[in-house]
């Protein structure tokens, strides 16, 4: 299976200020991270939990240390190859949703696929469709203010999932929710999961972990204990999502033959 | 990396909506400059248009002697503009006239030497009436309408004057009944012969304003003045084709009467309006310059705007960061908003420029000039403009760090 890694952090240090004030948000970090696995990330306030998600998800880089995203070494390339790999393999879902307020909600779960190059129609459609999944077709052109919370969460989450990225980070996404829209936001990302994405989730509500393969608790930037409730062997792999990828390319014409070639390679190196 | 611009553009036209008042005031700021810009592009356009114009009415057949050689740079015309004396040194004398009138295929010489006296009648004073002293051979070269009595010429030329339409009311009050009077200049009298129709143009390349002006003899002024400066001679040729030909003959004779001094000038055509182009180039040089720093001033306003628009929106800025835009899309978002602000300040500006030139153009004899260069003058300002003070805002924002500006919760 080792194939199947998807994410290695060896040696990942986060270091902020110099001399006494300096303090360690991460040190001397490994983790391996396979493909379709859940994590949750546990953790007191301080421990380096946010950190290590800003770092997967190439908003920030490490003071030192090797990120290997999907065999390639991610630790020290431009920002703008960084912000490539975040339009295209990553998916943020964060506490307080950061939707843009002056945008009605479509173009807002589109936004992804802006710097992806999407023609305007191809986005509308593909955020119509990620929006249909969660029941907010209908709500389309609202603007998040006339959402509630849960459905503001939603709303970010198909956003996350609208460019099909591999990963999904969530930062405390049910931090600002109620335990109704709670459960109805994890059971969605549970079932995101379940087609095959990697999941990685910061969370304090210990009662979420039932939804997690793995859970990570962290202290002082270190990995206090990692326990895997699933085997590797029974983690949801990608193919129905490929399956489902398939599908949803044969709309837009021209990326068409691009995604379909490297899909097949992905495919191949499977096997 | 795809461009985006019709996503910029479009989110760049939502940001302005959005926030109306600020962006209008922040066009008017470039609009003002701009238009003040292409307000006096265009009054000096027409101004020398005007001049042009004049001068092909004129004929084709017309030659102009100057004393000095053609002043061509900046400097040198400053120069002659800034210089006191520049009149005083004029090269050119009577003699001279006589000596272009024997070359062959002149038809008429006039010289031109204007001074400034203090012109008496019985019934008024008037102090610095321009005076003109000429010859016959002017109304012929010039063309000037006498509205009463006749132009100078005859037996008693040298005690004869001919009086500008407005001189003529500012003296006898009256214009039908001034001929056969008396005006008094340096003490000598003189009869008043005639009265010009009004001209109206008191921009020509004469830069003689007739209504205004008294025409004498020049040997009477020369006589009572002591020594006249002749500032220009106006030749008309007898054949338009061979105008080369008698200015170059023009030229040669007055180099053997200057004894081989060659410090005058012979233009015909284009060339006449020369100075006076050069010197309106100059003036609305200037003038621009003043312009242009209210057009600093606009851009500095566009700025400012896009500097507060930047940090309200470093929210959103995390969040397109977050989501997978690079910091030159950032960039170029931003810069987009601040050129089209720019753009369309310089469109509001030019139709305000249009409704000022039609403005102006009632109350005064200029007609507006707005040549597609001048338009493409503005565009091309205005897009520098919003590049120039766009860039720094732009810069700022896409540098913001995604993590700081998603904790910019609004």
């Amino acid at each position: 299976m080792s194939e199947n890694i998807l994410i290695e952090l060896k040696g990942l240090t986060k270091r902020y200020g110099y001399g006494d004030t300096e303090t360690f948000a991460l040190k001397d970090f490994d983790l391996t991270i396979k493909r379709g696995e859940f994590i949750m990330i546990m953790g007191p306030s301080g421990c380096g939990k946010t950190t290590l998600l800003d770092i997967i998800g190439l908003l920030d880089r490490a003071t030192h240390g090797e990120y290997i995203l999907g065999g390639e070494n991610v630790a020290g390339i431009s920002s703008r190859r960084q912000a490539k790999l975040r339009a295209k393999k990553i998916g943020f879902v964060f506490q307080n949703f950061n939707l843009i307020e002056d945008l009605p909600i479509i173009e807002n779960v589109a936004l992804p696929l802006v710097y992806t190059g999407y023609t305007k129609t191809s986005r509308l459609k593909q955020a119509s469709r990620a929006l249909g999944r969660f029941h907010l077709q209908e709500r389309e052109y609202y603007y998040p203010y006339q959402l509630s919370g849960g459905q503001q969460q939603r709303v970010a989450i198909a956003r996350a999932i609208v460019g099909s990225p591999e990963i999904i980070l969530a930062d405390e996404p049910t931090g600002n929710l109620d335990s109704r829209s709670s459960h109805i936001v994890m059971e969605e990302l549970k079932s995101i999961h379940e087609e095959g994405n990697t999941i990685i989730m910061v969370t304090h509500n210990p009662s979420l972990t039932t939804y997690a393969t793995r859970v990570i608790n962290m202290l002082d930037g270190q990995i206090d204990t990692d326990i895997k409730t699933v085997a590797d062997s029974n983690l949801p792999q990608p193919v129905s999502v490929k399956i489902k990828k398939r599908k949803k390319k044969s709309t837009p014409a021209i990326e068409l033959p691009a995604k379909k070639s490297k899909k097949r390679q992905k495919s191949r190196r499977k096997k | 990396m795809p461009l985006l611009l019709r996503t910029h553009y479009k989110l760049a036209k939502t940001a302005i909506k959005e926030n109306r008042t600020r962006s209008f005031l922040t066009c008017l700021g470039i609009a003002i400059g701009v238009a003040s810009i292409i307000l006096i592009l265009s009054l000096m356009g027409s101004i020398s248009n005007l001049v042009k114009t004049e001068a092909t009415e004129i004929g084709s057949d017309l030659i102009v002697v100057r004393p000095a050689t053609t002043k061509d740079t900046v400097t040198d015309i400053v120069e002659e503009l800034t210089s006191a004396n520049s009149f005083q040194k004029s090269s050119l004398a009577l003699k001279d006239v006589r000596a272009i009138s024997d070359v062959e295929g002149v038809a008429a010489v006039a010289p031109i030497a204007i001074s400034t006296n203090t012109v008496i009648s019985d019934k008024n004073t008037f102090p610095s009436v321009p005076v003109l002293g000429t010859n016959p051979d002017f109304i012929k070269v010039e063309p000037l309408t006498i509205r009463y009595g006749s132009f100078l010429g005859g037996q008693t030329e040298a005690h004869s004057v001919v009086l500008g339409h407005t001189l003529s009311l500012a003296l006898f009050n009256t214009i039908n009944s001034t001929v056969g009077q008396t005006v008094t200049i340096m003490g000598e009298k003189f009869m008043v012969v005639g009265v010009l129709d009004e001209v109206n143009k008191s921009i020509n390349f004469d830069n003689i304003d007739f209504d205004n002006a008294l025409i004498m003899d020049a040997e009477a002024m020369d006589k009572i003045t002591g020594s006249i400066q002749i500032q220009q001679i106006n030749i008309k040729a007898a054949n338009t084709d061979s105008l080369p030909q008698v200015s170059s003959d023009i030229e040669r004779a007055l180099t053997n009467q200057k004894l081989g001094d060659q410090n005058f000038t012979v233009a015909y055509g284009d060339q006449i309006t020369h100075p006076a182009s050069s010197l309106f180039m100059i003036v609305s040089g200037m003038l621009t310059l003043v312009a242009a720093i209210s057009l600093v001033v606009g851009g500095i306003g566009v700025m400012n705007i896009m500097l507060v628009s930047v940090s309200e929106r470093n929210h959103e800025i995390g969040v397109r960061k977050a989501v997978g835009a690079s910091s030159r899309n950032i960039l170029m978002q931003f810069l987009f908003e601040s050129l089209i602000l720019s753009l369309l300040g310089g469109i509001l500006g030019l139709i305000l420029a249009y409704v000022l030139a039609f403005i102006l153009s009632t109350i005064t004899p200029f007609a507006p000039f707005i040549s597609w260069e001048i338009i493409l003058i503005t565009f091309l300002t205005t897009f520098i403009v919003g590049i120039i003070f766009g860039i720094y805002p732009a810069i700022k924002a896409a540098a913001k760090n995604p993590i700081d500006s998603l904790k910019h919760y609004r």
